[in-house]
């Protein structure tokens, strides 16, 4: 191995980089789209929900209610609704995300420590966002209840032993901060993106330039061009990387709970797997436009549809899920998700870091070993 | 004195077709040796296959001594190979493709310097440094790929077509360039479709259909492949050229220009006597005939017509 030759084709291949519009575009204005992502994802974290209310009982109590949704930021009142077609029509306007119907008897029912019935009904045609809102109003109600109880119980002289039991709805999600689950799915899709996009041309292209002739030529070794090649879109995937951690703990404040070393070695780990299967298919293809569809079938795609971005794993048929173990991603979306969320560590994580090490040792050597100095 | 280049019935297969055949030929260190041929004749894949860019179908190749193919990386230092088509960067300026060149031939930074001012004064190329290599016309990136492929001045070069599509100035420069790097001891090995080249060179070697038709020095090409020329000037050109394709002492006729040039079996003295006489039998009107040097052209006609037309060949001889 020889540093000089290495390091030329590493300088040419970036400015290879710098002085192309496509690259440029991967490289600066995909992970701006990236945080207007972020941007679109903190809209799901809704503030100022709007919502609307039937409130047929009408007493100190459900007004009370009502404030104390409104009070917590995450919802505004738009409508009262007094007669019961509105509620649809209101719904299919859009003009309101749910409608909360407080029943007649809510005050009867707690004084008598009975379940209450608090009806809200959601518009489902934007799941996320409906989602999202059946989350927020659940946790709002279980503080009201919650508080509710502690104070009649207080106002009886009772001690809290036999209190009402509030359990959480939404797990590993406490504050109902939907951008802690979509930053790390973007994150994978980033590094699938520009990984695979960057290298799945940069063989290919020089066979069409006709300068991969000269380069078979020269004295430089396989390895040498092929690590030459690729070391400027791990520095470049990498700093992205950071990039869009940076951004996600400064802008929206979500930062990993877990060991952020290890996210940090994961995501290198990941970026090496899919920067081989770019350079890969750019090895074996024989024009830039199929390089680039292949790698984007082959990558991105599963990403998106297998690895749970989307949707769960759990949820999907049990083929899909016997496959999505043959994908990098899956792996690395569990891992980082669970370092974004749970706070896992390495004692929990290691098959799937484990997999994810194979998977990289196994298409860098498969890509190794496919790259000939042959025309 | 040692062979730079061996070449052992080598032949290479595309498929069904063979655009290598059963070639044979050596070169010997320090010459410039003309590899010609019209276009599709062998000469790329040849070369390539010397610079161990492709595997010979069968046959044998050694450069300095080691096989192309299984010690294709022990010789690609020892070599410069210039691509028929142009193969460096165009996103690159002139002197980053040429540091380029420095760094994957491991050029010392300095040396590099040095020898690109040098090249850059003696290939003209001062001006244009700082270019996008997509922003040269194809002379300037011909100098440009000579430039490169010197640059860490191997004792052998491979030239695949240097003067095609250059301007005549740059030819003759060109030319004046390999000269110059002969007489430095680096043997060249340069193909040309354009057969005048070839009095450039000091040995030679013609490619016809992926077969090697006649190998030897230029002069040797033009006295022991052809006998006897004749040029026949006449308007129009076309009844002299029938008249002559019909008589049996004419071994081939062909344009050369406005005018026909006829090879005979005869002796000089009384060829052009033999010409105008055929001539005056048939009626044909003829402004002068004259016996002339064979040009390397006719060589290559000459040949390739009695390789075309094997049986014919066969009787001539
Ligand atoms: N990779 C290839 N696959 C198939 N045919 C080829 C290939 N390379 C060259 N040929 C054919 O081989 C013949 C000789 O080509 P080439 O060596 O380039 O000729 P020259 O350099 O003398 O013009 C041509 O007919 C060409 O079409
Ligand atoms: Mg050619």
């Amino acid at each position: 191995m020889n540093y000089r030759r290495l390091l030329a084709v590493a300088r040419t291949e970036s400015i290879h980089n710098l002085r192309d519009v496509r690259s440029l575009f991967v490289i600066v204005v995909l992970p701006v789209v990236l945080l207007l992502l972020y941007g679109y994802g903190i809209n799901y974290d809704l503030r100022n929900v709007p919502f609307a209310v039937q409130d047929l009982e009408r007493t100190e109590l459900s007004r009370s209610l009502i404030q104390h949704l409104v009070s917590s930021g995450y919802f505004q009142l738009r409508q009262v609704i007094h007669d019961q077609r509105q509620i649809a029509e209101s719904l299919d306007r859009a003009a309101v995300v749910f409608v909360l119907v407080i029943p007649p008897d809510m005050g009867r029912r707690l004084g008598a420590g009975r379940p209450a019935k608090v009806q809200v009904l959601v518009d489902g045609a934007d799941t996320t966002r409906a989602s999202v809102a059946v989350g927020y109003i659940e946790g709002a109600l279980l503080a009201f209840s919650g508080k509710l109880g502690a104070e009649y119980l207080a106002r009886q002289g009772l001690s809290a032993a036999g209190g009402l039991d509030v359990r959480p709805v939404v797990l590993y999600n406490a504050d109902l901060k939907s951008v802690r689950f979509i930053v790390p799915g973007l994150m994978a899709i980033l590094l699938t993106l520009l990984s695979g996009l960057l290298t799945s041309t940069c063989i290919v292209r020089e066979r069409e330039w006709g300068s991969f002739e000269t380069l078979v030529t020269s004295p430089a070794l396989p390895p040498e061009i092929l690590i030459g090649k690729i070391l400027p879109y791990v520095v470049i995937a990498f700093a992205d990387t950071l990039l869009s951690i940076g951004a996600g703990a400064l802008i929206f404040g979500v930062v990993p709970v877990g060991s952020r070393l290890l996210l940090l070695f994961t995501s290198f780990l990941y970026l090496l797997a899919s920067l081989a299967i770019g350079i890969f298919f750019s090895t074996i293809m024989r024009t830039q436009r199929l390089a680039i569809l292949t790698t984007t079938l082959v990558t991105l795609v599963p990403t998106i549809q297998l690895s749970g971005f989307a949707f769960p794993i759990r949820s999907q048929p049990l083929v899909l899920q016997v496959i999505s173990n043959f994908i990098p991603a899956t792996h690395y979306l569990i891992i980082i998700r669970s370092l974004y969320l749970k706070g896992a560590d390495l004692l929990v994580l290691w098959p799937r870091v484990l997999a994810l090490l194979v998977f990289t040792v196994v298409l860098v050597t498969v890509a190794a070993r496919r790259f000939r100095k042959q025309l | 004195m040692d062979l730079a280049v061996e070449v052992e019935n080598l032949t290479k297969r595309f498929g069904d077709f063979v655009a290598v055949n059963e070639v044979s030929f050596s070169v010997a260190e320090g010459e410039v040796f003309g590899f010609l041929g019209p276009n599709g004749s062998g000469k790329s894949t040849t070369i390539r296959i010397l610079c161990g860019l492709l595997s010979p179908s069968s046959g044998h190749a050694r450069v300095a001594g080691l096989d192309v193919w299984r010690d294709a990386e022990r010789i690609r230092q020892r070599i410069g190979y210039m691509p028929q088509f142009f193969s460096l960067y165009d996103d690159l300026t002139v002197a980053e493709n040429i540091e380029f060149y420095a760094g994957l031939y491991q050029v010392p930074p300095a040396l590099a310097l040095a020898r690109q001012s040098e090249l850059a004064e003696v290939l003209e190329l001062g001006p244009v440094l700082d270019r996008l290599a997509r922003t040269l016309s194809t002379g300037w990136r011909q100098r440009l790929a000579l430039a490169t492929s010197i640059l860490h001045r191997p004792p052998l070069l491979f030239l695949d077509e240097p003067t095609s599509g250059v301007d005549p100035l740059t030819r003759r420069l060109f030319w004046e360039v390999i000269g110059d790097l002969a007489h430095e001891g680096i043997t060249v090995f340069v193909t040309t479709h354009v057969m005048d080249e070839a009095e450039h060179c000091t040995r030679l070697a013609m490619m016809h259909y992926g077969r090697l038709i006649a190998e030897g020095t230029p002069e040797e090409m033009r006295t022991e492949h052809v006998q006897t020329m004749v040029e026949v000037q006449a308007h129009p050109i076309w009844p002299v050229l029938q008249a002559l394709e019909k008589a049996p002492e004419v071994v081939e006729v062909a344009l050369f220009g406005d005018a026909v040039h006829a090879e005979l079996r005869c002796d000089l003295n009384d060829a052009e006597a033999r010409v105008e006489r055929k001539l005056q039998t048939a009626g044909v009107a003829y402004e002068r005939v004259v016996a002339v040097t064979p040009s390397m052209e006719d060589v290559f006609v000459s040949l390739a017509r009695r390789w075309e037309r094997p049986t014919a060949a066969g009787a001539d001889r």
